[in-house]
């Protein structure tokens, strides 16, 4: 047998429960790891080992029995308040159970960390954290993508085979796109979502799994929901391209990749490609930051702006102090794009299955200068990323992004969104995909997964 | 204008308005998000939505209501 934390989540699971692995050895095995591989990429900001144990011992039989899991440091446990990857995150948190907390528990898994996040959810590059940034395992001197920054790299480096993100602005397709994993983000209400600190007041975050490919996302899903997400056949999928900036100025060969990936999709479906369009896009995409970051504004007053804690980053100070002077004529013009977004988008799932586009423009950007190439120039990747990333929590329809192809070592996603409650269908035409290319890309494997030690 | 040369006047207005302060670095991260998202702001505003029929607290776990 492969090192058992090679091994993907449902083998874990399955290999547990057949008493071919022994839950409390790896438990230690996945310590161990955290121990010898996270110094290199900083996914993993606290262990509790005894806490684990505890879980562990606790845990009952359910479909993840005995399995390590990495948990976002936006969800509290219960001897842990979430710290939002920052020093000050201005709300109110305590200790807690969190919903997806409770859900892992209830399936028998361990929480074995915490992930790191791009500090307060605000960036796509996980570069920014009041722990230090998190790592791409593909490159270290890259971001990992956020702001599930800590969750895609832990799995990336194989220090867990699955772990729990929260997707408000693209932040679980980021990081599942810049470190070569599958990462699905719910169709709005349908994860757990109890315990978040704007749960019941954004209308855009959801959580959702970060694995190495669809079948553990599925797993790790239908733990999530609460329900099971059952798998099925697809056959004659009409997927939906577009020809604009979110499809077009995309680096070539993320651009050539994820074109590929449609072509075989379309190939092993026996399905067919068809334009769309989307006319709001553009408008939905600042619309999605406007009403993400109103929504959060609640805690926000002049007298907390002026007490920040000074170790929150100048770029977090900056930017919570710019929220307070975006006009309100233009949030409520942004609720108007959304009804617009998802009018359109009703109609356009009447004519097609799922929607294809990258995940984002260009591989992962370096650390220290998070900017991408694209053929209309120099962009910052948060500038980037949205255009692709902000439609699906506008709003609320599922997306997957799925690994196909890699450049310059790094690696590429393509997303594949569907209408309101067709996320089964997108983790099946995801595994189609990864049937089409052989399993090539969900198998790789980065440098930081394949040194020996623990 | 520029969104740049806007900056100037409307952030520092903005922050006395609101009596907020600001050190020379959060200033500048102000500046270079204004020169962001201020020209598709205004690109929104610009927009006539008066037409757009209303999806009071809509569900987001599902599609719109057929009109």
């Amino acid at each position: 047998m492969s090192e058992p934390l090679d091994l993907s989540l449902r083998e874990q699971a399955a290999a547990i429960a057949a008493g071919e692995i022994d839950a409390a050895e790896l438990l230690e095995a996945a310590l161990a790891r955290i121990e010898d591989r996270n110094p290199a990429i900083n996914a993993v900001v606290e262990t509790f080992p005894e806490h684990s144990r505890e879980m562990l011992a606790a845990a009952p039989a359910g479909p993840l029995h005995g399995v390590p899991v990495v948990v976002k440091d936006e969800w509290p446990l219960p001897w842990r308040a979430q710290r939002f990857g920052a020093a000050d995150m201005l709300a109110q948190t305590a200790p807690g159970e969190s919903g997806p907390y409770r859900a892992l528990r209830d399936a028998g898994a361990v929480v074995v960390g915490v992930g790191n996040m791009h500090e307060l959810g605000s960036g796509s590059t996980g570069n920014v954290s009041v722990y230090g940034p998190a790592r791409n395992p593909w490159n270290p001197e890259r971001c990992p993508g956020g702001s599930s920054s800590g969750p895609a790299a832990a799995v990336a480096a194989r220090l867990v085979a699955g772990a729990v993100g929260a997707d408000g602005v693209g932040s679980i397709r980021y990081p599942a796109t810049y470190c070569g994993l599958t990462g699905l983000k719910p169709t709005f209400g349908r994860s757990a979502m109890e315990g978040h600190h704007m749960a019941g007041v954004s209308t855009t975050i959801v959580s959702g799994p970060l694995c190495a490919d669809a079948g553990d996302c599925r797993l790790l899903g239908s733990v999530l929901y609460g329900e099971e997400l059952r798998a099925g056949e697809v056959s004659g999928l009409r997927i939906g391209v577009i020809e604009n900036e979110v499809s077009e100025d995309v680096a070539l060969p993320v651009r050539e990749a994820c074109e590929k990936a449609i072509e075989d999709l379309r190939a092993a479906t026996d399905g067919d490609v068809r334009k769309i369009e989307l006319p709001e896009l553009a408008a939905a995409t600042l619309a999605t930051v406007l009403i993400a970051n109103s929504e959060s504004l609640g805690s926000v007053t002049p007298e907390r702006l002026n007490s920040l804690d000074p170790e929150l980053s100048p770029l977090g100070r900056g930017l919570l102090k710019y929220r307070l002077m975006l006009p309100a004529a233009a949030t409520v013009k942004a609720h108007q794009v959304r009804t617009l977004a998802r009018q359109r988008l009703a109609g356009v799932f009447a004519e097609v299955d799922v929607i294809a586009w990258p995940t984002v423009p260009a591989v992962a950007p370096p650390l220290e200068a998070p900017l991408v190439e694209l053929p209309s120039g120099t962009l910052t990747a948060d500038a980037a990323n949205v255009r692709g990333g902000a439609l699906a929590n506008l709003t609320g329809i599922p997306a997957i992004s799925v690994p196909v192809g890699s450049c310059e070592g790094l690696p590429v996603g393509l997303q594949l969104q569907a209408a309101w409650g067709r996320d089964e269908l997108l983790l099946d035409a995801a595994e189609a995909l990864e049937g089409a290319n052989g399993r090539r890309w969900v198998e790789a494997a980065p440098p930081a997964a394949a040194k020996s030690g623990a | 204008m520029e969104a740049s040369g806007t900056a100037d006047d409307f952030i520092p207005a903005a922050l006395a308005a609101f009596g907020v302060e600001a050190d020379e670095i959060e200033l500048a991260v102000m500046r270079a998000a204004h020169e962001v998202f201020w020209p598709p702001i205004l690109e929104l505003l610009s927009l006539d939505t008066g037409g757009v029929a209303p999806e009071p607290a809509p569900d987001l776990s599902q599609a719109p209501p057929r009109r």
